[in-house]
């Protein structure tokens, strides 16, 4: 008799516990995206230098980890009082971003983290005309085409929203780390296609994508309940005491 | 709700100051002409060796362009013709004349986007009479703007 009633306690118990987990459990849709950047034809409306389209697509793997993939074609060209300047090509940067908002907050809607890329930057540059002057007079001279592989790494710390069902908005700000122009010491370009000054060793600023979005599964993401103690040898060091003994929606992502 | 819109505020703001800082225009404050630096050597003992007087003139097809007239000189600098791959000078040390002609290949270099290109040149071969100058050596062949010893002028 004691043995059943044991059992039938645990079995409660069990049962209880499970309905604790399931009440914590948020359930996320995760997401296909593709966009496109609007900086580029902004920046070109204002009589930028650079010709720059973007297309970004990225997949949710889990509520917090997006990988993304994306391309993007620059032309640039600068005239100078010494010198003009051409560079065209195509770019590609490959990697992940990671959602810091925990998932019953984004519920798949908002994202406020940073991704970790690589790119690659297929380019020609050339400069048409190139003038000096020294003490042995003045002339011109030019800098034949030329094309080149340079690759980088791209840190883009960003958010993004869902402005509508299906349309998302976000803003990134990137900053890049040139490994190598690929053109030697002496002929970095002035403006390689994906990356920037090819002459600096670090490129910022920032990208604006428009997205368009579609759920493509839903996972079941569970909330963790934390323990909070309220003895006062927990208190923080600023002096003030958190109370309360169980708090749902803080917990950690499983 | 609010925290995830506050970071989408934040961050917008400060793109369109990185956006904006990222497009400004910067004035050139670097050196843009690559110098050779000849360094005068006393003849037998490789020591420094100071030149009462010294005067360098570069011979151009159509021109001559004085490039030092000093006293107590003991090294000089001078620009080479971007325009061609030899440039000659016509070097007067203690009253007495010789000419050097400096053989070189010529590469772009970029400074800076916003200084634009210069040439480099690298010394291929040398040439001198001996008046006066017993020996002209290549230190080093690159002329850059590093500001690196070039040539040992012995006499």
């Amino acid at each position: 008799m004691a043995k059943r009633i044991c059992i039938c306690f645990i079995s409660l118990f069990l049962l209880l516990g499970s309905r604790a987990v399931s009440q914590d459990t948020v359930t996320v849709p995760l997401h296909l995206r593709a966009g496109f950047d609007l900086s580029g034809p902004v920046l070109l409306l204002v009589g930028n230098d650079l010709t720059s389209y973007g297309i970004l697509a990225s997949a949710d793997i889990n509520s917090a980890l997006t990988v993304n993939a994306g391309l993007r074609y620059s032309t640039f060209h600068s005239t100078k009082y010494n010198f003009d300047f051409t560079s065209r090509g195509m770019s590609i940067v490959a990697g992940t971003d990671y959602n810091f908002i925990k998932a019953n907050v984004s519920a798949g809607k908002h994202y406020a983290g940073i991704g970790l890329r690589y790119g690659l930057s297929f380019y020609s540059e050339e400069a048409p005309v190139i003038r000096y002057n020294n003490e042995w007079g003045a002339g011109e001279s030019s800098l034949p085409l030329s094309r080149h592989v340079g690759h980088f790494l791209e840190l883009t710390p960003g958010v993004r929203t869902e402005l509508f069902p299906g349309v998302t908005i976000g803003w990134n700000l990137y900053m890049r780390l040139l490994i190598s122009a690929g053109a030697g010491k002496d002929l970095k370009p002035v403006w390689m296609p994906g990356y920037g000054a090819g002459t600096r060793g670090m490129s910022t600023g920032a990208e604006y994508y428009v997205s368009f979005s579609i759920p493509y599964r839903k996972i079941k993401v569970v909330i963790k309940p934390k323990q909070v103690d309220t003895e006062g040898e927990d208190e923080e060091e600023d002096g003030s005491t958190e109370t309360g003994t169980l708090t749902t929606g803080s917990g950690r992502r499983l | 709700m609010k925290r995830p819109r506050s970071i989408f505020t934040l961050t917008a703001v400060a793109s369109l100051v990185l956006s904006m800082a990222s497009c400004s225009v910067q004035p050139c404050y670097e050196e843009t002409d690559p110098s050779m630096n000849v360094f005068l050597l006393t003849s037998g003992t490789g020591e420094t060796a100071e030149a009462d007087s010294l005067r360098v003139i570069g011979i151009s097809p159509t021109d001559t362009i004085e490039f030092v007239d000093s006293r107590k000189s003991a090294s000089f600098s001078v620009t080479l013709d971007p325009s061609a791959d030899q440039s000659v000078f016509f070097i007067t040390l203690n009253g007495i004349s010789d000419t050097a002609v400096i053989r070189y290949t010529r590469e772009p270099h970029l400074i800076s986007p916003e200084c634009g290109y210069t040439f480099i040149s690298i010394i291929t071969g040398l040439m001198t009479t001996h008046n006066i100058i017993d020996t002209l050596m290549i230190e080093n062949n690159s002329v850059n703007l590093n500001g690196e010893k070039n040539l040992h002028l012995f006499y």
